[in-house]
């Protein structure tokens, strides 16, 4: 049994001479450096085994046979969209059989564009439609709009009244056209406007009458199945007969224990 | 090479650099394939394993963070694969049955014939003994002094203190000789009489 004091120098990196000092005075210890650095000639003559050049040529070509993870990421985008070369096809085929990660954010990236869309709600449907033509035209839009009328109204009489005339009397000479025209287009943002709540309005009642609708359901059911229990209730059943003579006599059926505590 | 020099590199690899992988290849490659013998002793098996090794190293090059040494981490990459795919039975199966082959090698080339032989058997002696001693010791007897890794470099991979890293390394030396005193003293009339007739020169 060794005192653990030679593997304490060793450990601690203690000078040689130290160890060898310790090992004079210490038998235990004394055999079991002899046994260490027998162990350690036999391994300080041997070599690392050398790597053949074809083994070193084809650890070289690997990143011509498989892509990093992070180019993975890429290839995999740049497939999705079509783009990739075959021989990159190849690299990002043979690292997704390897990767388990890569693989499986290739595959959830890959079932995305199946996804359906969610519908809009029906009253959305409408405003979206009427919206998406007008928002690609701004411009235009604001020129069409009626605030634009107004506002090019009420420039018109301003530069009008600048120049010395009366708007009320030119606009009694030329019509009352342009008024009209402002007055409609204010009443179809209105009407539009109001068409919007009340399609919230409806969908928000249609969604509260289907809740109370399912109430009403639930406690119809309810009361279906407390009446059918009512009715398929069991009647108690009458005590069995117990044979007063033959074998049975005095004997208990089965059954028969329930019978007397109820009898009791 | 500094630590800085090191993550350069393999930011250099990261962005597809083929001659920053060949740099890398060139420092390691060797070092990993001894690594991969060592644990195999087969030559095909060791560059199958050695080829995936690389792979592994080359597809998670950004796990690396710079936190210790290059080799330490590609040892630890290694180490894990080498777990992983030969577990400690199949090990101990290979390194119980190690022929001349296997051994060959690992010796320096001699002029005569008969010594060459007789280390060949040591050698043979070395490694049934390694696979009778506990794995966590063998372990590190064989980072150490068969593949010249530095205590600080066992101790990052392994992610243990140089103090337990030395106290194994002693202790690993001293069990393997007591394991190949053992086989010489009941070597008669053993199946490894033959490598008991070698363990004779030895001790």
């Amino acid at each position: 049994m060794s005192c653990a004091e030679l593997e304490r120098l060793f450990v601690s990196g203690a000078p040689a001479e130290a160890a060898r000092a310790h090992r004079a005075v210490c038998a235990s210890c004394a055999a079991l450096g002899a046994d260490a650095d027998r162990a350690e000639a036999l391994v300080s003559g041997l070599r690392p085994p050398a790597a053949s050049p074809e083994l070193l040529a084809a650890l070289a070509a690997i990143p011509a046979k498989t892509v990093t993870c992070e180019g993975a990421d890429r290839l995999t985008a740049a497939a999705l969209e079509g783009e990739i070369s075959p021989r990159d096809r190849l690299r990002l085929d043979f690292h997704l059989s390897r990767c388990e990660a890569c693989a499986q954010a290739s595959s959830v990236l890959g079932t995305m564009r199946d996804l359906a869309s969610p519908p809009p709600a029906p009253w959305l449907i409408g405003r979206l439609a009427a919206d998406r033509p007008e928002r690609r035209r701004s411009l235009w839009r604001f020129l069409a709009s009626p605030k634009a009328a107004i506002s090019l109204a009420y420039a018109a009489a301003v530069v009008v009244m600048l120049a010395g005339f009366n708007p009320a009397d030119l606009a009694r000479k030329a019509g009352m056209g342009r008024i009209e025209e402002t007055a409609l287009a204010s009443a179809q943002v209105a009407g539009r406007s109001l068409a919007d709540r009340f399609g919230a309005f409806q969908e928000d009642a249609l969604r509260k009458l289907a809740v109370w609708k399912g109430r009403a359901a639930g406690y119809g059911r309810a009361a279906l199945s407390t009446a059918i229990q009512l009715v398929m209730k069991t009647e108690p059943q009458p005590p069995p007969r117990r044979g007063k003579t033959g074998e049975d006599k005095g004997l208990l059926q089965r059954g028969e224990t329930e019978m007397w505590t109820w009898r009791a | 090479m500094s630590g800085t020099e090191e993550k350069a590199l393999v930011e250099r690899c990261r962005q597809g650099e083929d001659e920053a992988w060949r740099e890398l290849v060139d420092r390691f490659g060797q070092k990993i394939y001894s690594v991969a013998y060592h644990f195999t002793l087969k030559r095909e098996e060791a560059e199958e394993l050695a080829q995936e090794i690389f792979l592994k190293i080359f597809e998670n090059l950004h796990r690396y963070d710079g936190g210790f040494p290059l080799v330490a981490w590609i040892v630890s990459v290694s180490r894990n694969l080498c777990i992983d795919r030969y577990r400690r039975r199949k090990r101990e199966k290979s390194f119980r049955f190690v022929s001349d082959d296997a051994v060959a090698p690992m010796l320096r080339s001699q002029d005569d014939p008969a010594a060459e032989a007789l280390r060949k058997e040591r050698t043979k002696l070395l490694f049934a003994a390694l696979a009778e001693i506990p794995e966590d010791l063998a372990e590190i007897l064989v980072l150490r002094d068969l593949d010249g890794l530095a205590y600080e470099e066992i101790g990052q991979a392994l992610a243990l203190p140089d103090g337990t890293v030395k106290s194994r390394l002693f202790r690993a030396r001293a069990e393997v000789s007591r394991k190949i005193r053992e086989r010489h003293e009941s070597g008669a009339g053993s199946t490894f009489a033959s490598l008991a007739a070698a363990a004779v020169a030895f001790v």
